[in-house]
């Protein structure tokens, strides 16, 4: 008789206490058989759902009865049983911790087997030693944001935890890498902490009674939301067609979220976003279809950008024939827009990422959105900024446009000090490199404003930050979990360059699986996947219902793996039982999963030994949330009484606090306007002399297949043909969409090999050339795993954050530029580059999962 | 009860899920006596078909999940009687013991729905989840659509959706369960405007006349744009005419493929 079971997993991917889309696994004989979404009419307590509708214009938008998964979900099993799987603990065949480090090897030189006891040896005593020689603070805690959602086994910060015990440790600030523009730019207008996104409360139910159209402003609501709330955005799309809500994309691409809800779609040049806004405004103000009333009653400084609008400041109007010239929409389009805009209730739909507000001064197009949102009223119903993922962001019901919960259940009382804490040494993820190599020291620091933390309220944007930090040394010791700095970040050719530095004495890496920042380790140590842990969670981001679940262990670990939590631990056992002891607090996982229930908010509903054995809560529905205020419905129409959170409690078109803290600063100015170039950027537009050299801007957006850097070696879908594109060599190149006009000029073909390149490096793709990306434009998500030619130099893998300007959003605003950057593209025979570089191009390969790292970097023994 | 299956593209978000749950489901897992293993890679029981249509910047992308049609008349069946049955509930099996080696079953099915496992030396296909209806749940593909585009059970159930639904390739005459609804077919588009004011023109008549010599009209929408929608290859002329402007004619449109005429800029009259 089979041994089955069914377990219960949340496989979302925002990070901790904001799981999502829960599913059933069935499990026979300790295999995984299938996934299948989480039924919550099945398992609801005696507390029941009590179930919500939306209704609107004769349809109506009901909570799923079952959990709406996203494609990542499905492929569980891919990627649990990935080849690229990290079994056990391994170290650098020439990296001698008492003798010869060779750094400059790293990312070259293969790894040998180890033991846990040898591997846990060599950490602890390296731990030991930096503190004696250096301070802890000379270890650097990095904690990448591509990782499975768990609670008790981690990872983001486990290893943080243990370095805090023995006396601290510098931090890899969280950086608020998918709200760029909103976070630095917002926040000064509309405050809206703690991401400067807007009012999203019970927006759902508004927009699909309210708005003639939703805007999808450079997002893809089929694409980003998927590891953060699954199908349920689409699903809230497909009603709102239903309901005779238009819905208009504005972006570079016709992107997934386009191609399946797009009434309407206006293609616009990356990052040019901006003067198609102010050629909006302009419009307005010259046909007077602004709302003057609400300006005089609920903004600040209005005349400041009417100024600039008019050309008062720089002598350019932003007539619709300027900014046609610059975003690339026909002048005819921009009057037609502005005036649909003018004369219906439109509101905003946003899904984060790309170049809207991944790129140059994206505090640009995120404060000039307000602008235009505000000469509409914003707040009148149906006149909102609707979010289409991260469902009660923070645990905050302004984060929710579906029907509140009666609770947003938490386990903060379970966390390990988090990566998205703040201390005083820290640096931001976008300085990395050169905190890690750079020439700094006390005299001469590394320095930035903010802690740039995610969530941290804005007036930390003043304060200014320096590495090294005071009374601190510099890193000599890099510790990292879920290692993806190099397929993530700005840059990643920098990075691969300072981690090869003979400052950095030792790079710890523990991962899932061997990919990406792993490939440039010292020691890594093998971690296994959430399926393999028992685990306590709380799902908040399905959109449906909230639910808490006891995740059981659905297999065995893999080999030698074990959990983050557990790395972390082993280590803590070679420091002594004291360390043992504060590091766990004294709790065993049973205790804490006691104590998450008890704490969680929902706990008096339920003893927890029911808990246990039913494995779930779902949180009903609150009774009146159809009474809930929508979004900026409130300030709309009492804006004395109801406040913004800006320092003059109105939507400040004029920020006077920014004027204040940053007097000189040409980048970001006090009042959003148009920013061509700067000290930061000189040169990152089509239009100026890089233009010409690089005549292409890269639309780098979250990808469709894959989840930021994971999931690129799942079979099932790589074997979709938008999915990759495979060469004549049989190398399954990421994709490149070239727009078919341009391809026709360069000579290229669908299933061509391209370089594309800038002066900071190249990397690969196949072209896809197609007419869903407008002219001058290329675009190529980001994420893909890292298969370093030249390290530093060149990629096959078509990781182009490779090659992203390193330089920060701008001066004063030390976030990502990411997307909307300069590139050429180039033809390429990759038979001539094999010869070129036989080695890089002759490494282990599967045709089903791709480069096997693995295999490659084993020595075999 | 007959069983079948309704895809309606209107709800399809091109997500591929359908086609990962099938390899969720058969990869590794045997369902005796209905299905040996699928292999790894390769075969598509259920397969998302993606098409681009239009250009810049009137697209639309047409994603088409496709699996075996559970025939009727199944031509697979009648080829090899001995290998493939038929159901009471409809489904159409390939015996997975009767169907080794036999390598002809693929070439059998007009759809190409039918696969040859290498490995394992038999012709495999979908098989409706026949192991999971049994036990009263839905085939997978099914159960894990988000959105449910995705439907199955019986036919009566199904009746109002099938009476307005398609099958793909009737000319076939296998008279398919597997039915479409929404299926976009081509599409004509285009965009009116005024290049001496630079403005695009609004209420536009647009009259198309079809291949049968009928026509359709439309107007320009607050964008200038215009869209005929669901139409079927063949030769179309289209007339342009807005107030204050000579009116446009295009003849002898072949549609072969969905099409953007492009932009029309007006001339005054």
């Amino acid at each position: 008789m089979a041994d089955k079971k069914t377990v219960f997993k949340t496989t979302g991917f925002c990070g901790p206490c904001s799981a999502s889309e829960p599913v059933e696994i069935d499990v026979e004989d300790g295999k995984m058989i299938r996934v299948r979404p989480f039924s919550y009419v099945e398992h609801q307590s005696n507390d029941g759902l009590n179930a919500w509708t939306i209704k609107a214009h004769g349809k109506e938008f009901k909570a799923a009865e079952k959990s709406g998964i996203s494609p990542y979900a499905v492929l569980t099993k891919n990627r649990v049983y990935s080849p690229n799987r990290i079994l056990y603990p391994m170290k650098r065949v020439d990296w001698d911790p008492q003798g010869e480090r060779n750094p400059q090897n790293r990312g070259v030189s293969k790894y040998k087997r180890i033991s846990w006891d040898e591997a846990t040896t060599i950490i602890a005593d390296e731990l030991i030693r930096i503190r004696d020689t250096y301070g802890m603070n000379s270890v650097f805690i990095q904690s990448d944001g591509h990782h499975q959602v768990k609670t008790i086994h981690g990872p983001r910060g486990c290893e943080g935890m243990l370095c805090d015990i023995l006396g601290g440790y510098t931090l890899q600030a969280r950086n608020p890498d998918s709200w760029e523009g909103w976070y630095w730019g917002a926040k000064h207008m509309w405050g809206q902490d703690p991401v400067g996104q807007g009012d999203n409360n019970n927006l759902f139910k508004d927009v699909a009674n309210n708005s003639d159209t939703l805007l999808h402003w450079g997002c893809d609501v089929c694409t980003t939301p998927f590891g953060w709330g699954g199908q349920f955005p689409s699903r809230y799309c497909h009603f709102l067609r239903d309901a005779g809500v238009q819905q208009i994309f504005i972006c570079p691409d016709f992107n997934y979220g386009a191609a399946a809800h797009a009434d309407k779609w206006i293609p616009v040049l990356p990052n040019t976003d901006s003067a198609l806004q102010l050629a909006i405004a302009y419009v307005w103000f010259t046909e007077g279809t602004y709302d003057e009333e609400y300006i005089s009653t609920h903004t600040l400084g209005f005349d400041w950008f009417y100024y600039h609008v008019m050309g008062g400041d720089d002598g350019i109007e932003k007539t619709p024939e300027w900014a046609s010239e610059i975003c690339g929409v026909p002048v005819r389009t921009i009057k037609a827009l502005a005036r649909h805009w003018a004369k219906h209730n439109v509101s905003i739909a946003h899904g984060n990422g790309g170049s809207y507000i991944r790129s140059t001064y994206s505090h640009e197009p995120a404060r000039l959105e307000i602008a235009l949102l505000a000469m509409q009223a914003l707040g009148h119903p149906g006149r909102n900024q609707l979010k289409m993922m991260e469902y009660q962001l923070f645990s905050l019901n302004s984060q929710m446009p579906a029907p509140r919960s009666e609770v947003i259940p938490q386990l903060g009382a379970l966390l390990i000090p988090y990566a998205a804490d703040s201390r005083e040494s820290l640096v931001p993820e976008t300085l990395v490199p050169e905190a890690l190599a750079g020439d700094y020291d006390h005299d001469h620091p590394l320095t930035w404003y903010g802690t740039t933390v995610a969530g941290i309220p804005t007036e930390d944007q003043f304060k200014e930050y320096k590495y090294p930090a005071r009374d601190f040394n510099r890193i000599h010791m890099v510790w990292i979990d879920s290692p993806k700095w190099t397929s993530s970040w700005n840059c990643g050719n920098k990075y691969i360059d300072a981690i090869r530095s003979d400052i950095i004495e030792t790079v710890i890496a523990q991962h899932i699986w061997m990919e990406d920042d792993c490939l440039l380790a010292d020691l890594i140590l093998p971690v296994n996947t959430k399926y393999e842990e028992e685990d306590i969670n709380c799902d908040i981001m399905s959109g449906n219902y909230n639910v808490m679940f006891i995740e059981d262990q659905a297999i065995d670990p893999l080999g030698e793996s074990k959990s983050d939590f557990e790395c972390a631990l082993e280590v803590a056992k070679k420091l002594g039982d004291s360390v043992v002891e504060a590091y766990t607090g004294g709790l065993d996982y049973m205790d804490k999963m006691k104590l998450g229930w008890a704490t969680c908010g929902v706990g008096d509903r339920m003893e927890f030994e029911e808990f246990y054995e039913k494995k779930n809560y779902i949180v009903p529905t609150a009774t009146d949330w159809e009474d809930d205020v929508a979004g900026f419905y409130n300030f709309y129409m009492n804006p004395e009484d109801y406040p913004l959170s800006t320092p003059s409690g109105l939507l400040e078109f004029y920020s006077p606090r920014l004027h204040e803290e940053f007097p000189d600063d040409e980048e970001r100015k006090p009042y959003p306007c148009w920013i061509e170039k700067g000290v930061t950027h000189p040169d990152e537009r089509l239009n100026l002399p890089r233009g010409k050299e690089y005549p292409f801007l890269l639309v780098s957006n979250h990808p469709h297949f894959r989840m930021h850097s994971q999931f690129d070696d799942c079979a099932w879908m790589r074997e979709v043909k938008m999915c990759k594109v495979v060469g004549p060599d049989g190398y399954a190149y990421e994709p490149v969409w070239i727009n078919s006009q341009d391809a026709a000029t360069m000579g290229i073909e669908s299933g061509d090999i391209v370089k594309v390149f800038n002066e900071r490096g190249w990397t690969m793709g196949g072209a896809i050339v197609t007419d869903r990306i407008i002219s001058r434009a290329v675009s190529q998500d980001h994420g893909a795993r890292i298969d370093p030619i030249v390290p530093g130099v060149s990629d096959r893998g078509g990781t182009n954050n490779l090659i992203a300007p390193k330089k920060i959003i701008s001066k004063n605003c030390a976030g990502e530029v990411t997307s909307g950057y300069l590139v050429g593209i180039e033809k390429v025979d990759v038979f001539e580059l094999a010869k070129e570089y036989p080695e890089a191009f002759s490494r282990p390969y599967d045709s089903e999962t791709g480069p096997l790292h693995i295999k490659r970097m084993i020595e075999e023994q | 009860m007959t069983k079948a299956f309704v895809i309606d593209l209107d709800y399809c978000n091109g997500c591929y899920s359908c086609q990962y749950a099938c390899k969720d489901e058969h990869v590794g897992n045997e369902w005796a006596p209905f299905a040996l293993p699928q292999p790894n890679t390769g075969q598509f029981w259920m397969r998302v078909d993606e098409k681009e249509h239009g250009a810049i910047p009137r697209v639309r992308v047409q994603y088409t999940p496709t699996l075996c049609n559970h025939c009727e008349d199944a031509p697979c069946m009648k080829a090899y009687p001995e290998a493939v049955y038929r159901r009471d509930d409809g489904l159409v099996i390939v015996d997975p013991a009767k169907a080794k080696n036999e390598r002809g079953l693929v070439d059998s099915c007009p759809y190409g729905a039918i696969f040859y496992n290498e490995e394992l030396d038999v012709a495999q296909k979908c098989t409706g989840c026949a192991h999971l209806v049994d036990e009263g749940k839905l085939p997978h593909c099914v159960d894990i659509c988000g959105q449910n585009a995705i439907r199955f059970g019986d036919v009566e159930d199904l009746a109002d959706d099938i009476a307005k639904a398609e099958v793909l390739n009737p000319e076939f005459g296998t008279k398919p369960q597997v039915y479409y609804l929404n299926l976009p077919h081509l599409f004509i588009n285009g965009e009116v405007w005024d290049p001496i004011e630079d403005e695009i023109i609004e209420g536009a008549q647009i009259t198309l006349t079809m291949p049968d010599g009928t026509t359709r009209t439309e107007t320009t929408d607050d964008f200038g744009e215009f869209w005929f929608k669901k139409i079927k290859p063949g030769i179309y002329s289209l007339k342009i005419e807005a107030e204050g402007f000579k009116a446009k004619e295009v003849d002898q449109i072949d549609l072969k493929e969905s099409l953007n005429l492009g932009d029309f800029p007006m001339d005054r009259a």
